[in-house]
């Protein structure tokens, strides 16, 4: 396993809160110190950032392969995307999923895979288009703890796992009412989860 | 009759009258509306653009007895607008009570061969459902659904005859004030065509797509890294 203080590594942290989510934005904050340890780290606090919804046209797979065809600073994330060693998904668990501010960015990901298709463990997904693929981390915020939301953001995650390719994932699940020693073990628990150590 | 007599569909597809989400939700709620409900649909993805069209949609919610919702599989999940809209219509429902039971109904549909891709997403649409207060009517989850392109689906021939016949009995459940049986489900489930025969036409369509383009070449090109 790799320590964090040993490597360089490259991460990028997408913080999809919404307006409010002050909780959120805390273990952005907490992630990005403990990130900064091991390399570069870039937060996207992608409220803030005027960005546009998929059109699903699939002009990123066939008209412009691998970029998509609307020019707006998604752009610059899908580039970052491609080449991070450590792509963090954070989110406010909303339904058991992501929040808007954090899917408005992931729909328009698709341009980092490719159109063809593959076997993975007998289901059919696309195939990557890129030889390195980062690890995942996908961490939600809950208010309080809720099996079923957990479950299904889990879920979501692991999903997610598989159609990007990543060598490793993990999620974590964090709570309002966590204080920030407890939130620091639950993202070194997530960075394990990945082959990340941080002593 | 039921008491249950106003269907409202939302299309959440931002390809939306020539989408297959289209296509699925309409053929549906014409049965709804021979069987005696009103139907009205929106398109959420433009109903999101302005505060005035915002308003339009929760209203026509409000109003609405049973709800469909009908969008395509966007990385495992529902695409980012209709996650917006949910959103906006939880924001308002925890500020203003519901007036009566209304319920959900949902049909998802997805470029893979599996329907059962679709599994995470109609979880989150269940959730939604619970954490709104609004009753879930089940829901319907179809795989490799590239061959409908779209089209209504009386038009779409013999390779569609599983689907209208899941979307048959949906309607008869949802007109009967139940949810969506298990064998619609299972129905809709079923492959339009063999697993092996999607992957080959799917890869073949998207080379020829590309040749079209002119872009056959740099299919698989990379973002320079610098």
């Amino acid at each position: 396993m790799a320590n964090l203080g040993d490597c360089m590594i490259e991460a990028v942290v997408l913080n999809g809160a919404r307006n409010g989510d002050t909780k959120v934005d805390e273990v952005s904050e907490t992630l990005s110190s403990i990130l900064k340890n091991s390399g570069q780290v870039t937060v996207f606090q992608l409220r803030k950032m005027e960005i546009a919804d998929c059109l699903g046209c699939f002009g990123c797979w066939i008209k412009t392969p691998g970029e998509c065809v609307i020019n707006d600073a998604e752009r610059d994330i899908a580039k970052k995307l491609a080449y991070a060693d450590l792509k963090v998904f954070l989110t406010p668990i909303v339904f058991g999923g992501y929040s808007y501010e954090l899917k408005k960015v992931l729909d328009r990901q698709i341009c980092n895979i490719l159109p063809f298709f593959t076997k993975i463990e007998g289901e059919v997904h696309h195939e990557a288009r890129y030889e390195h693929n980062g690890s995942l981390v996908g961490i939600g915020v809950l208010p309080k703890p809720d099996a079923e939301s957990e479950t299904i953001f889990k879920t979501l995650v692991a999903r997610n796992a598989i159609n990007m390719h990543p060598p490793a994932y993990s999620t974590e699940i964090i709570y309002n009412d966590d204080d920030e020693a407890k939130v620091i073990e639950k993202i070194k628990e997530a960075l394990v989860g990945v082959g990340l150590k941080n002593e | 009759m039921n008491e249950t007599n106003r269907a409202l569909l939302l299309v959440g597809s931002p390809r939306g009258s020539k989408s297959t989400s289209k296509a699925l939700g309409t053929y549906l709620l014409d049965k709804l509306r021979s069987g005696g409900f009103e139907t009205a649909d929106l398109h959420i993805q433009t109903s999101m653009r302005s505060e005035e069209s915002q308003a339009r949609l929760l209203e026509l919610v409000g109003a609405g007895d049973l709800l469909v919702l009908a969008f395509p599989l966007y990385i495992d999940s529902l695409p980012a607008t209709v996650i917006e809209a949910l959103e906006l219509l939880a924001k308002q429902r925890k500020s203003i009570a519901p007036s009566k039971t209304q319920r959900l109904a949902v049909i998802v549909n997805n470029g893979f061969p599996e329907a059962t891709q679709n599994s995470t997403a109609l979880a989150i649409c269940k959730r939604f459902a619970v954490e709104t207060g609004i009753e879930w009517a089940g829901g319907l989850g179809l795989g490799g659904g590239g061959p409908i392109e779209g089209k209504p689906l009386e038009d779409a021939g013999f390779v569609a005859r599983n689907v209208r016949k899941s979307l048959d009995m949906a309607a008869r459940d949802l007109l009967e004030g139940k949810a969506v049986s298990e064998e619609a489900t299972k129905l809709m489930a079923k492959p339009l065509i063999p697993k092996w025969l999607y992957l080959i036409a799917a890869n073949y369509g998207w080379k020829k797509q590309a040749k079209a383009c002119g872009t056959q070449d740099k299919l698989y090109d990379q973002k320079s890294s610098t």
